[in-house]
């Protein structure tokens, strides 16, 4: 293997594993807020860059505030995911698998929608900078990998701040690890749970927006986004923002450099392989402290 | 008597907590056998290794001269080593009299083939566990519910079927996990009545629970306090033990 | 009780079956080509759509793997017959055999998770299974996939039209539902519906439960390869886009939309999820959405599924006061 082709092996795993890292990170905020894995998160990204696309598309929109508006839709489909799954299931007593097979529904439901507005073609969501991108070792990078990457560590740390020194971010904390005290102490702890899905659908969006660019939009791509992320967070420990973004990275290098072994055809199964692994071997992730056998 | 329950220098940690340390004690055959100690003495910890929940860090659980610790609880349950729960494990979407039948799964031998093609075999073991739990419903008194989803019962008749379950599949060594919590003082006095019945018949109890005067019928009582056996004996010699009334008395 | 009100129930109940069939035998004769055709889909489906509602209405695992079995299945016959020269049933019995050892190898590490790792872990092979049906075109002929799979030939009469093939799969539906009966009328069926409501005390009653998992998660992978065996049969072509997560998706939805604890759900669920995309055909791909819209609804309000409504209209037909799941019989009074 050459030196080029290992440079480029590793900038591609490194942009590839932000974006894990963001799904993972929104499966992780929605976690942490209310103790739901969230089987629709990569659908958020998909409807975040569809979002995304149609403003700057068909609306004409300027480049950043299409990609706000990418934000914001995930935002509002976290919202109304809430009110018209999570909350019903919850009245009618919530067990995992209700939330698992209702994320899974919600999940179809965009992907079709998805399908029926633009068919089984895939889309390209112009990137930031074009085109463009930055030789590395003769190597090359794009640009909008480079805003990718830089974005995302933002919001980690950003997150991380949240949740630490702010007094929302601790009561959506709150909120989820004990019910009664935080409503006897004041905490509105519905408004916090909508607030954890707004949350989660705007870091899906996000990721959405940036990968978009990158592996164009196609009405399949939310499950398999949403199993990475989900790899990408237990890896991480499954409530740890840097965790997530950690074991994204993580995943993202072994699969890029494995493709250069094996056939590119088989990044996919690779990737699964790593995810029912670690599952297996290293529920609690390498990072995280406490282990939770998923259910 | 001989031992039926050996617990051997048992310690078990979580992480950096010991929760059990050098645990030493011993069920005689046919006793009733009590444990108590304050919350977060370890009972549950030192409950969980005995049945095969847990597998302690160090020491040793002999069942009747077999070392037993790298047991599961299924080889256990086989043993004769059954156990209920804090709360009443029921199967819930089963009847009280399935509830039952579903204990008699150790007599049975019938596989997933055998059953598939419907060998007379499966028929019988069904209706001989069925003819077994009617028996065991009029025992416990539950002939009432006994076509009723164990799910739906108040938590006392759940207690009860739990307990009928676990009497039903023929134990030697009962392992009762707080069974009078959440029963009214006519259901604890129904409970006492069954476990003197059982004891009768030959099962070894051992007992953990809060419950004072659950705890008289003990011929033997342990006190757990932080990880250590602090005393033993009898409910009369404990209450004057000094060592004891500071440690925990009472709740 | 008067005689009659005794007897009306059992009368009922079997004058209803025997109507059923009646009805059942007529529709080939009566129908157009692609009702029959449907109908035969439906049978398919019910079988491989059994397994997945039997271990999630039974065992409480939900699983997306069932198109993985399906694939085996149809490309055992496919390669099978048509590049080996095998005879159909070798093929069948070689796709089944791989499937349960492959089910089992998968399973025996796999089932040891619980809740969403589980059902994730399922998705995750199922996107294996979608990605090397394709990968591997040497074997499954890939996009292209694999064409000429000669028909089934019963005692030389040869099941090459939906009217004939009516007629052969659907009894074949009817053991399989009558082998699904046996298990849960049985101390099997008791284990497992045992480790479904109360693991812990299951183990203290002395189910291996981690073996009974794997046991069933291979009966379900048997029903989805032997469906798919049959389906590649019918179809006699083959290729990927039958074999991936839509696929799964679809018999998961059969199970859920059905009722897991129903047979009857599950064979309208598998009528509905059959017939629908055609109904629905000039809209487009709009079935998709209904689908998951459908699941959503069916999760949240609807436990029973469909077939939860049947149940309860049976039984007061009947006059029966409890489940189908009851074994060793009602005690009356």
């Amino acid at each position: 293997m050459t030196l080029t082709l290992f440079v480029q092996s590793v900038l591609a795993g490194l942009t590839n594993g932000f974006v894990y890292g963001l799904i993972g990170l929104g499966i992780a905020v929605v976690y942490r807020g209310a103790r739901i894995i969230n089987a629709m998160q990569g659908d958020f990204a998909l409807l975040g860059g569809v979002a995304a696309y149609l403003a700057l598309t068909r609306l004409g929109v300027p480049m950043l505030l299409a990609y706000c508006t990418g934000v914001i839709a995930g935002g509002a489909l976290g919202f109304i995911v809430e009110r018209l799954l999570i909350r019903p299931t919850d009245r009618r007593g919530g067990t995992d698998d209700s939330y698992l097979l209702v994320t899974l529904g919600g999940a179809f439901a965009v992907s079709a929608a998805v399908l029926l507005y633009f068919g089984r073609d895939s889309h390209v969501l112009e990137g930031i900078g074009g085109n463009a991108s930055i030789d590395v070792f003769d190597a090359a990078i794009r640009v909008h990998a480079v805003w990718l990457i830089v974005i995302s560590s933002a919001v980690v740390i950003g997150l991380k701040l949240f949740y630490s020194y702010t007094r929302l971010g601790q009561a959506m904390l709150a909120a989820s690890i004990d019910i009664e005290g935080s409503l006897t102490i004041g905490i509105n702890v519905p408004l916090m749970r909508i607030l954890t899905f707004v949350l989660g659908g705007m870091m899906g969006g996000l990721a959405g927006i940036l990968v978009a660019p990158l592996i164009n939009i196609y009405y399949e791509m939310g499950l398999l986004l949403t199993l990475k992320g989900f790899a990408a967070a237990i890896l991480g420990g499954l409530t740890s923002p840097f965790g997530a973004i950690f074991g994204g990275v993580t995943l993202g290098l072994i699969e890029s450099l494995a493709i250069v072994s094996v056939s590119s055809g088989y990044k996919d199964v690779i990737a699964m392989a790593i995810l029912i692994l670690i599952m297996i071997l290293m529920p609690q992730g390498l990072l995280g402290r406490r282990g939770r056998q998923g259910g | 008597m001989s031992a039926v329950l050996e617990v051997r220098q048992i310690s078990h940690h979580f992480g950096g907590l010991h929760v059990l340390r050098g645990v030493n004690f011993s069920v005689a055959e046919g006793s009733v056998t009590g444990l108590i100690g304050p919350n977060g003495a370890g009972k549950s910890t030192l409950f969980n290794i005995i049945s095969g929940f847990l597998r302690p860090t160090e020491g040793e659980i002999i069942d009747s001269g077999e070392t037993i610790t790298r047991l599961t609880i299924q080889q256990r349950s086989y043993a004769g080593l059954i156990r209920t729960f804090q709360t009443p494990q029921v199967f819930g979407q089963l009847t009280v009299r399935e509830n039952l039948i579903a204990g008699c799964y150790k007599q049975g031998r019938t596989g997933v083939i055998k059953s598939l093609l419907k060998f007379p075999a499966v028929r019988l073991e069904l209706a001989e566990a069925a003819r077994l739990a009617d028996q065991t419903c009029i025992e416990f008194g539950l002939e009432a519910v006994s076509d009723q989803l164990a799910g739906r019962l108040p938590a006392g008749q759940r207690r009860l079927v739990e307990l009928a379950r676990a009497a039903i599949s023929k134990p030697r060594l009962l392992c009762l996990d707080e069974p009078s919590s959440g029963l009214s003082s006519e259901e604890v006095a129904q409970l006492m009545r069954i476990l003197h019945q059982l004891t009768k018949a030959g099962i070894t109890i051992l007992l953990v629970s809060h419950d004072m005067d659950l705890m008289e019928i003990s011929s033997v009582i342990y006190v757990l306090c932080f990880g250590e056996i602090i005393a033993s004996g009898s409910m009369s010699e404990l209450q004057a033990d000094p060592q004891v009334r500071e440690a925990y008395l009472g709740v | 009780m008067s005689a009659w009100s005794r007897l009306s129930g059992p009368l009922l109940k079997y004058a209803g079956v025997a109507f059923l069939v009646a009805a059942w035998a007529i529709v080939p004769v009566v129908a157009g080509r692609s009702t029959v055709d449907i109908l035969v889909f439906t049978a398919l489906y019910t079988i491989a759509g059994l397994g997945v509602a039997f271990l999630l209405g039974q065992c409480g695992i939900v699983s997306l793997a069932q198109s993985v079995f399906f694939g085996i299945g149809a490309y055992s016959t496919a390669y099978g017959v048509t590049v080996l020269g095998w005879p159909a049933t070798v093929s069948m019995v070689t796709g089944v055999t791989l499937s349960g050892f492959i089910a089992a190898a998968v399973g025996i590490p796999v089932l040891r998770l619980s809740g969403y790792f589980l059902a994730l872990a399922t998705l995750a092979l199922a996107i294996i299974g979608q990605v090397l049906f394709l990968e591997w075109d040497w074997l499954t002929g890939g996009t292209l996939g694999i064409g000429g799979i000669t028909p089934i030939s019963l005692f030389g009469y040869s099941l090459n039209t939906p009217f004939r093939f009516y007629y052969f799969v659907w009894p074949i539906v009817i053991v399989v539902i009558w082998l699904h009966y046996n298990l849960l009328q049985s101390r099997t069926g008791i284990a497992m519906r045992a480790m479904r409501d109360a693991p812990s005390a299951a183990a203290v009653i002395g189910v291996n439960i981690a073996r009974l998992k794997v046991k069933i998660f291979v009966l379900s992978a048997v029903l989805g390869s032997f469906a798919g065996s049959l389906f590649a049969h019918y179809v006699s072509f083959v290729s990927v886009d039958s074999f991936g997560v839509d696929r799964a998706i679809n018999f998961l939805l059969i199970a859920v939309l059905g009722g897991v604890r129903s047979i009857a759900g599950t064979v309208l669920g598998a009528f509905f999820v059959t017939s629908a995309p055609h109904l629905l055909s000039q809209f487009g791909d709009v079935h998709a959405l209904l689908f998951a819209a459908l699941l959503i609804v069916a999760v949240i309000y609807l436990p029973g599924g469909f077939g939860g409504a049947i149940a309860q209209a049976w039984r007061k037909l009947s006059g029966e006061s409890r489940v189908a799941e009851n074994v060793g019989g009602v005690r009356r009074p």
